[in-house]
């Protein structure tokens, strides 16, 4: 009997593990509103190339745009941008207006 | 009190609980979101590598309870083992019984490949590849889920042959060899 129970509290600790982990947001957090009012990834791709980056991946995150690429000086950067304005957005920011 | 025998050396212990501190720290920082607990993630991740580049070397060259010749079965003397347990007529291991022997190379292999690949991403070649990161986050949950499989296999096999295993894992040292157990 102890074995089953046992068995029994390992697969609902295996089903609760297998639960999608509700995630956070991450370095930052955007006030923008509806997608409407955002400027596309494309424009900040381009802004940032003229910059001299390397943009190598845009996703959405806390409401902020970030960027995965290489500075002007080669260096590996994870930064955040506001979608309304294209703004750097400090990395700890909370709802930041833009 | 029956007599104990020294079956884990301490430098696969130490080995053993650094580990254990170095994966919990790769989860806990991964979870922060702040600037320092991402550079303290790629610092432990390190370190967590260096414990199984340890632990694989002591496999071949340790004492004999640490080597992976002592404890890695065959596929169909594992298979027989796992129906003994089913059975509830399993045999008790001075080592690591043919299950845990595979948990064993499971963990490190998973523990490597989560290591290795998060180095990866941050190299410059691979730094915001998407494939990179999504792989890193899929070899990081096998290994977490695989330790949480560790300890489950750990508690029940404590329970059913009525020994500490976390205590031996601690003091290095087992009740002596019964009759019926394999040594």
């Amino acid at each position: 009997m102890k074995r089953r129970a046992f068995s029994v509290a390992l697969a609902l600790s295996a089903a609760l593990l297998l639960l999608p982990a509700a995630h956070a947001t991450g370095l930052a957090t955007c006030d923008s509103g509806s997608r409407d009012g955002w400027q596309t990834q494309e424009k900040l791709t381009a802004m940032l190339k003229e910059k001299g980056w390397q943009v190598r991946r845009i996703k959405e995150d806390g409401g902020c745009y970030e960027v995965y690429g290489l500075n002007e000086k080669g260096e590996r950067v994870e930064a955040y941008f506001h979608p309304r304005t294209l703004a750097p957005v400090p990395t700890g920011a909370k709802d930041h207006k833009g | 009190m029956s007599a104990e025998v020294r079956v884990w050396d301490p430098l696969l212990r130490i080995a053993h609980w650094t580990l254990v501190a170095s994966i919990l720290a790769t989860w806990i920082t991964a979870e922060l979101k702040l600037d320092a607990a991402k550079r303290a993630h790629e610092w432990v991740g390190y370190a967590a590598l260096a414990v199984v580049t340890l632990r694989l070397a002591w496999g071949w060259i340790g004492p004999r309870y640490a080597r992976f010749s002592q404890f890695v079965r065959s596929p169909a003397r594992t298979l027989a083992y796992a129906r003994a347990v089913i059975a509830s007529a399993e045999p008790r291991y001075i080592g690591h019984n043919p299950l845990g022997g595979w948990m064993v190379v499971a963990l490190l292999a998973s523990a490597a490949a989560a290591g290795l690949s998060g180095w990866l991403s941050v190299t410059d070649r691979f730094w915001g590849v998407e494939w990179v990161q999504e792989l890193h986050e899929a070899l990081a949950n096998t290994l977490y889920l695989l330790v949480g499989l560790h300890v489950a296999g750990v508690v029940f096999t404590s329970l059913c042959h009525r020994e500490n295993l976390v205590r031996a894992m601690l003091t290095g040292r087992k009740p002596a060899p019964g009759p019926g157990d394999v040594d």
